[in-house]
């Protein structure tokens, strides 16, 4: 029966054909990608916060162009460390395909992160660099080029003889400190330009009595560099106090509105302006590259100069005014 | 015939017709269920695109519509402030006298302002400047940005330029009033004085941008999809995710937008993000643009793929079966023949195959059986044939060494011995050994004519030395046909006869005379003798076997068959004979060397 032995060799043969071709014509065709879930911690999620709502803006906007499930979780205050730690051990307990957290600085931070790992999680860092090995992806601001950029426009505003007094925020900000490396950096090509640096502790009051003090007699300096939004406002306060608004320059850190008002008022002179919603955006994107098996790399997002000149472009107000906000 | 050609090629390399028949239909089917399922699937995908881009391109004409809507409303709001006579008077070039007269007016035309903004939520705020510095706003104490000139913005300068047609703004960030920052869409108007020529002043009415934000982001094209508003020129007016636009993380074929014809929809983007662009012109000189996933709208390509798939498996399924079965019927028939011709092979002449089909296989079995039945018929014969050869040899032995012929001579020699008849002994004995070694000693059939006259005149010689007083003869042969061939020992059976039937029992002398001549290109011999003769019942008789039999010598029908199985139906013997006239016998041989 050799005869009936081909035939049945052939029928498997067109068979498996048939079923090899019915296989390829899946492959060929693109699936449609199991829906991704991301959990996205940042460090407040309180409404009133522009800086956090706007890099969740950023990380729905990824979210969705890519078809994923995005779940939001961090403490409503953004000095609420604990309820960011537990926000963080509930997030894993649901098990997400990936998270992206804006972590704050804890020392229980790196047993959380292995935590995740083993959970086998995919985890991305944004806002701020955390110290764990092996080193997760992280996408944030480049705070030393921000700051390098502040100082570089003191050194324009002044006609190339910048003499700057900085003023910090907390001497412990991992953010503040890279920037004043950023402003020291570029000030120390030019001879004699650092005054001093003030540490204001990030309070606008005590910002505006140190410039204030500092105005009080002939100042010998001709520009401010302050590195946060609050010590920005104060110094700026301080300088339409006493007068000295245009003479003595400032450059300042964020972009929140009374510093808009500031900047159309004349008493700052420039602003660094983060890009927040593009660090959300970023954040989860990474996170999704990485869950399609794509090479990620650490991204460094670079800040925007704004002054009254540029101030009203499209691209400026759509990062200065992030919300249409309903009347 | 390629046909032919392409079944003996390696693309075939099967030894059964039924192999052969089988994989050329599954191939055919093969090909063709793969096509249709192909041209179906895609058919089926095109309707459900078709469909689905009707559907966006109808979406993004009502978000045209909406929009336009608004935009209509503005329009009309700034009607109504151009016809308003406070409106008119207010910026008008006239001089108020003091803030007594001047007062009354900025609260009515606010008040006005009001009650159309308090009808409208969609409305942001409601301005008018006049070119002689007055401006009223729709609240009562109207605190500008000081830091705003208003020559610097584009509503003002667009609507100064324009000269009395409504200008539509880009979404910006309003910062006109202190401390306010408002995302809305401006439109601006110059308005004219009473005798339409001098321009006075610039109206304003501001859209709260959330308005169309709103309409832009209820509209569901998809989880992925989304609306965008582009200008004639190409910028993006309104994108729901501007800063990535601005960051370069995202970017719209802008040129493809700008260039397609409005209510129109094209295809952007590669694999995996392929988007439909579905493009409407609003009337304001905006693009609504919708851009739907291809994959989202086409959300059942997965369904319609499964289903063509699953749907061309069981016909090919049904068709492969089909196609066995059906080589099956076809070469069944032509294995049955096979197996009847390996028996024939074999030697079996006696099958017949069955004959079930009146098609083309049907008379191949036809004509297979009549031509075994017809190789059976021909070898029977040729076993007949073998078997009535042997038997004239054994007769034609039987005639050259007769027994009584033999005794008979031998007495005559004793006899004419004892008469002291020397040299007639020695000649008849002669005579008689030529004739025994012409017979015995050569075993080929055909011998030359010279050597059977030899023989037959041996033989004559030997009789007329028997019966000297009764018989005579004669021998006339051609010199001419001594080298032909002629079957041996032909002549002396019709001799023999001749004497002991005709000449032995006449009376006085008998005469026997043998001819032989080329005729027409035969040879033809004939033995005459005056004997008595043959009534036609005997000379019939001599024809049958059984007088041959019983007279133990060779028949006359005997040589006759031996010259027809020798030389075919052409030749053989002929008889005439008449009582008391004695017998003439022919015979008639082809002429051969």
């Amino acid at each position: 029966m050799r005869k009936s032995r081909y035939t049945a060799a052939l029928i498997v043969i067109l068979l498996a054909a048939v079923f090899y071709g019915a296989y390829l014509l899946k492959a060929f065709t693109v699936s449609v990608p199991p829906t991704r879930n991301v959990t996205v911690v940042l460090k407040s999620l309180n409404v009133r916060s522009d800086y956090w709502q706007t890099v969740n803006g950023g990380a729905q906007a990824a979210a969705k162009q890519a078809g994923a499930a995005i779940e939001l979780a961090g403490p409503l205050q953004e000095t609420d460390g604990d309820a960011q730690i537990q926000a963080i051990e509930e997030a894993i307990q649901r098990k997400p395909q990936a998270m992206v957290i804006a972590p704050f600085n804890d020392e229980r931070m790196p047993d959380l992160i292995r935590r995740i790992r083993q959970a086998g999680i995919r985890l991305v860092i944004i806002d701020t660099p955390l110290g764990v090995e092996p080193h997760p992806p992280f996408v944030g601001h480049d705070h030393v080029e921000a700051g390098r950029l502040a100082g570089r426009k003191a050194a324009e505003l002044t006609g190339g003889r910048p003499r700057v007094a900085v003023m910090t925020d907390f001497s412990a900000s991992a953010v503040s400190l890279q920037r004043k490396q950023g402003v020291l950096h570029e000030l120390s090509e030019y001879p004699d330009s650092l005054y001093g640096t003030y540490s204001a502790d990030d309070s606008e009051e005590r910002a505006y009595d140190i410039a204030k003090s500092l105005l009080r007699e002939e100042p010998d300096f001709n520009a401010f560099i302050a590195l946060s939004q609050n010590t920005t406002l104060g110094v700026a306060r301080a300088l339409q106090d006493t007068g000295y608004e245009g003479t003595v320059k400032l450059v300042g850190f964020d972009g929140s509105v009374s510093e808009i008002q500031m900047l159309e008022d004349g008493a700052l002179n420039a602003m660094i302006v983060q890009k927040p919603f593009n660090m959300g955006y970023l954040g989860v994107k990474t996170a999704l590259d990485e869950l399609a098996g794509k090479r990620v790399e650490d991204a460094y997002i670079e800040s925007t100069l704004v002054t009254r000149d540029n101030l009203y472009e499209p691209e400026i107000q759509k990062l200065l005014f992030p919300f249409i906000q309903n009347p | 015939m390629p046909g032919l050609r392409l079944l003996h090629s390696p693309l075939f390399p099967f030894k059964s017709i039924r192999s052969s028949i089988s994989f050329a239909f599954s191939c055919l089917i093969l090909a063709s269920i793969a096509a249709t399922a192909l041209f179906s699937y895609r058919l089926a995908v095109d309707a459900v695109q078709r469909n689905s881009q009707s559907y966006v391109e109808g979406i993004i004409q009502q978000v045209g519509a909406r929009i336009q809507s608004y935009v209509d409303n503005m329009e009309n709001i700034s009607l109504l402030a151009m016809s308003n006579k406070d409106v008119k008077y207010y910026i008008s070039d006239n001089t108020f006298i003091g803030p007594e007269e001047r007062l009354p007016y900025e609260k009515r035309i606010s008040d006005l302002f009001q009650s159309i903004l308090y009808t409208r939520k969609d409305i942001a705020s409601i301005m008018v400047f006049g070119y002689n510095g007055r401006y009223v706003s729709d609240r009562r104490i109207t605190t500008l940005n000081p830091n705003v000139k208003l020559e610097d913005q584009a509503w003002y300068r667009n609507a100064r330029e324009a000269g009395g047609k409504s200008v539509l703004s880009a979404p910006h960030v309003q910062n006109l009033i202190k401390g306010e920052y408002r995302w809305v869409v401006s439109l601006s108007r110059e308005l004219k004085s009473t005798d339409g020529i001098t321009a006075e002043g610039i109206f304003l009415v501001d859209l709260n941008l959330s308005v169309i934000d709103d309409i832009c982001r209820q509209i569901n094209l998809g989880k992925k999809g989304y609306v965008f508003i582009a200008d004639p020129e190409g910028n993006i007016v309104y994108h729901p995710q501007q800063q990535l636009i601005y960051s370069n993380l995202l970017s719209e074929p802008i040129d493809d937008v700008v260039r397609a014809p409005s209510g129109s929809s094209f295809l952007s983007g590669g694999r995996g993000d392929k988007r439909m662009y579905s493009v409407q012109d609003a009337g304001f000189g905006w693009r609504i643009v919708g851009v739907a996933y291809t994959d989202e709208l086409i959300a059942d390509a997965g369904t319609i793929r499964q289903t063509v798939t699953a749907y061309a498996l069981v016909g090919l399924a049904v068709s492969l079966l089909l196609s066995f079965l059906l080589s099956h019927r076809l070469t069944r028939p032509i294995k049955k023949l096979q197996a009847d011709m390996r028996l024939v092979e074999k030697g079996n002449f006696d099958i017949q195959t069955e004959i079930g089909q009146r098609n083309e296989i049907g008379q191949l079995g036809r004509a297979f059986n009549l031509m075994v039945s017809r190789i059976r018929d021909l070898m029977q014969e040729i076993i007949r044939t073998q078997e009535n050869k042997r038997k004239n040899e054994l007769q034609l032995l039987q005639a050259q060494i007769n027994p009584h012929f033999l005794y008979n001579t031998l007495d005559s020699i004793v006899w004419m011995a004892e008469q002291k008849q020397h040299e007639e002994v020695v000649l008849m004995t002669s005579a008689l050994a030529k004739l025994f070694r012409a017979g015995i000693t050569k075993d080929q059939e055909l011998v030359p004519i010279r050597v059977e006259a030899e023989h037959i005149s041996n033989y004559l010689l030997i009789q007329k030395m028997r019966y000297h007083d009764k018989l005579d003869y004669s021998i006339d042969i051609q010199e001419s046909i001594y080298a032909c061939k002629t079957l041996k020992i032909l002549l002396q059976p019709f001799v023999e006869n001749a004497i002991y039937h005709g000449i032995r029992n006449r009376p006085d002398i008998g005469h026997i005379a043998i001819r032989g001549r080329e005729e027409n290109g035969r040879v033809v011999f004939e033995i005459e003798d005056d004997g008595v003769g043959m009534t036609p019942e005997q000379l019939s008789r001599i024809w049958t076997p059984e007088e041959e039999i019983r007279r133990r010598g060779i028949g006359i029908q005997n040589v006759n068959e031996r010259i027809r199985l020798f030389f075919g139906g052409d030749y053989g013997v002929r008889i005439r004979s008449e009582p008391g006239a004695g017998t003439l016998v022919t015979l008639t041989i082809p002429k051969l060397g």
